[in-house]
């Protein structure tokens, strides 16, 4: 830009101008930079970087190893060398009715106990209100339960963890 | 006052924000100045636009060469101004005494000797007052409240104490540890893993766990208060007269810690808190899947414990008062709140006059955004964004190309332009204007929840859908940068100075001498727990992971296994659970017996 062959006056003021503007900007950049560090308030920065080589690491390791741990974990002996059946089979009374229950059935059964659940339900719960739940700056979050999830089958799938969102 | 004084003033004052000592120069000119050197300066400055200070000369050039606006410095001595490129100003400070000079457009102590920027917070503190006096604030700001300070004294066992305890104990065995206590599998008992998941991270919760196993709220004594009140009639009267008087949360969680700690290892059925919570959030009460994050919100409101010898206010007057509580007090109402409850601050800014409206809301946790667009993981390389008018230089937490919880949370507090469809009314421009709004964590809680937003739903569509994304947690976290003291100091320009959060109009100097004065409440953070989802939206599962003596522990529902903290860091995350660091305690890694 400075062996510009038209060096012209009008071109060599803009040059100037853009060279004033950009050197501003450095000095700018450089000046808060400087005191972020001479005041310490970027100290953590290492720890940080270390976390992030960590994670990135950590994925990359998962990654490559065959035994995920994730997937059959139901047949696994655990820390305290027991083992369980994939319904949990422990007999306790319900609190409610008095009756013996399955604890791994326990839930179902509770539900039409109590006269809770979908089929006892007289009107929906479904909330007009979605938008607020991402408006960015409210995390304090208003609840309101949703009801439109598919039903998930018998009392024997026990386990489907599901999100109640809609 | 005394020249000596004022300079061991200074020395306090630097101490305190970490400053490294003055430069001869900048140190014999500010001793020369006697107590406020910089008084004056404030008639010298002016606001521009960008919200930046700078000095105010009507055409800034350089007295030697008259040449234009490249880093122009003024004298402090003589106000001369002149410029760095070619050497102006650098001869200038051949002159004794003529050393420091101000930095024109930006409002910055130049040692022109040293070739450097250097600090002085009776500079900056200068510069933030003549900065706020130019944003005209309107009278009627909130009451000022003294700040609730806390003692911290740090203490270390002395000879005598490691003897006694050295007499008192045994030395663990050589063989391995037996596994933490507290350690339990929890039954599933039909779909109720998302309970599970958080009861595991409430378990281990320490500040809780210390709570329930101190015998802080007694099941048996809890339970004949209730029957008593229950048979003289409490119900009643409106909203009282409810089944939830019967039914108490916390000792249902209390019940669930006395069985985790019992030092039984067979998994623990938790039928009767599933039985009062359906009973306390019958909304919630059916056999499908629950979102856990709903369940921890909703089990906090359980334990929760209203307000209830003045039956005589309204409910709503109960959520005033409480609300009031949390904002000004320690939030002491129930333990759920004094382990989880923290305030958040909000500020819109006003973007013709600049005036700002700040509000406070007490929150129990962080709810959190993914980032919204898909980036292409470059490795390593730094991007610039232009968002919101304003350049944004990639920071640390977005590097690798992953989205981190850290950028989730610099996205969080980053100053937010609202629509032209969102204006604000502003009390001085008394009118509706487009606004500037950013928020920052006002108090930090005991233990900080972080949920990650990751359903999306569609109102346009109707459908929702799981955001599958990998989101980077570190293990420890440092929130100090979210904090409104140090969001309120970004938009200074980092100056230094003891911004009072409370009262804007902080005066400085009064608490700027005594160096103990604002206690550092720590925003260091370990994480303890953290609950997982895998699946679809409508067919998934929650785990938890728990770390206890540094190591990991994978509890999903009755199973407990130990795994690799790899695993972990590579999991997909839902809700963390991070605890202050001063209340996390990492057991050494070896018993040793000697």
């Amino acid at each position: 830009m400075s062996n510009d062959d038209n060096s012209s006056p009008h071109s060599q003021l803009s040059s100037h101008v853009f060279e004033n503007l950009l050197d501003s900007i450095i000095v700018d950049i450089a000046s808060e930079c400087h005191r972020i560090s001479i005041l310490g308030l970027d100290c953590n920065l290492e720890g940080e970087e270390e976390e992030l080589r960590l994670s990135a690491q950590a994925r990359r390791r998962v990654a490559d190893s065959s035994n995920s741990g994730e997937t059959n974990s139901k047949h696994v002996v655990d820390i305290f060398g027991q083992t369980h059946p994939a319904i949990a089979n422990e007999i306790f009374e319900c609190m409610n009715c008095g009756r013996s229950i399955m604890a791994g059935r326990f839930a179902p059964h509770l539900e039409k106990c109590m006269g809770k659940g979908r089929k006892a339900r007289l009107k929906s719960t479904r909330s007009s209100t979605t938008q607020n739940r991402h408006s960015r700056g409210n995390p304090v979050s208003v609840y309101a339960p949703y009801s439109n999830r598919a039903a998930n089958g018998t009392a024997d799938e026990y386990a489907n963890g599901s999100l109640e969102e809609s | 006052m005394s020249s000596t004084s004022s300079a061991s003033n200074h020395r306090l004052l630097r101490r305190h924000h970490h400053l490294p000592p003055p430069c001869p120069h900048l140190a014999s000119y500010l001793s020369s100045r006697g107590l406020r050197p910089f008084r004056a300066i404030h008639r010298l400055l002016r606001l521009r636009p960008s919200g930046r200070a700078s000095l105010r000369l009507d055409v800034p050039t350089c007295a030697s060469c008259g040449g234009g606006s490249r880093r122009l410095y003024a004298c402090l001595a003589c106000a001369a101004v002149s410029c760095w490129d070619s050497g102006h100003a650098a001869a200038h400070a051949g002159s004794p005494g003529h050393e420091i000079a101000v930095d024109v457009d930006r409002a910055e102590l130049f040692c022109c000797a040293c070739r450097d920027q250097v600090y002085d917070p009776g500079f900056d503190a200068a510069v933030v007052l003549s900065v706020r006096s130019a944003v005209a604030v309107s009278s009627g700001s909130a009451p000022s409240k003294k700040r609730r300070q806390v003692e911290y004294r740090p203490w270390t066992p002395g000879t005598k104490e490691r003897a006694l305890v050295g007499e008192g104990s045994s030395p663990i065995g050589p063989h391995s540890p037996p596994p933490p206590a507290g350690l339990r599998g929890l039954n599933n008992l039909g779909n109720t893993c998302f309970m599970n998941s958080v009861l595991q991270a409430l378990i281990h919760t320490p500040p809780l766990r210390n709570y329930f196993l101190s015998d802080r709220h007694n099941r048996f004594v809890c339970q004949r208060r209730r029957m008593k009140r229950y048979k003289s009639g409490g119900g009643g009267r409106g909203d009282n007269s409810r089944n939830e008087k019967k039914v108490c949360l916390a000792c249902d969680l209390d019940a669930i810690f006395s069985a985790a700690f019992s030092g039984d290892r067979t998994p623990y059925s938790p039928a009767s808190f599933l039985y009062s919570w359906w009973q306390h959030a019958s909304n919630l009460a059916s056999y499908e899947q629950q979102d856990a994050h709903e369940f921890f919100i909703s089990m906090l409101d359980g334990i929760h414990e209203k307000v209830e010898h003045d039956q005589s206010k309204t409910q709503d007057q109960d959520l005033y008062n409480n609300h009031t509580n949390l904002l000004t007090g320690k939030g002491d109402c129930c333990i759920a709140h004094r382990v989880f409850s923290g305030i958040l601050r909000s500020d819109v800014t006003c973007t013709v006059c600049g005036y700002t409206s700040t509000t406070y809301d007490p929150c129990v946790d962080i709810s959190l955004d993914l980032d919204p667009s898909h980036r292409s993981t470059k490795t390593g390389s730094m991007k610039s964004r232009v968002s919101n008018g304003e350049v944004e230089s990639m920071m640390a937490g977005q590097n690798h190309g992953m989205s981190t919880l850290m950028g989730c949370l610099d996205r969080f507090t980053r100053p937010e332009r609202l629509g032209a469809d969102q204006k604000f009314f502003c009390q001085q421009c008394q009118e509706k204007q487009e606004s500037l709004k950013q928020m920052s964590i006002r108090k930090l809680p005991l233990v900080t929840c972080f949920h990650i937003k990751r359903f999306e739903h569609s109102s346009t569509r109707n459908m929702s859908r799981k955001v599958d994304r990998y989101l980077q947690f570190p293990f420890s976290l440092d929130m100090s940068r979210y904090l409104s003291s140090s969001v309120l100091r970004s938009r200074y320009g980092n100056r230094i100075f003891s911004f009072d959060e409370e009262n804007d109009d902080h005066v400085a100097g009064a608490d700027d001498d005594d160096p103990n004065a604002s206690v550092e409440i720590s925003s260091e953070f370990e994480l303890f727990a953290v609950v997982t989802h895998t699946g679809k939206l409508d067919a998934g599962h929650y785990i938890t992971y728990l770390r206890l003596n540094n190591q990991w522990y994978r509890c999903d529902d009755a199973w407990i296994t130990h795994v690799n903290e790899d695993l972990v860091r590579a999991a997909q995350c839902y809700m963390m659970f991070y605890v202050q660091k001063m209340l996390y305690y990492k057991a050494s890694e070896s018993a040793s017996a000697s």
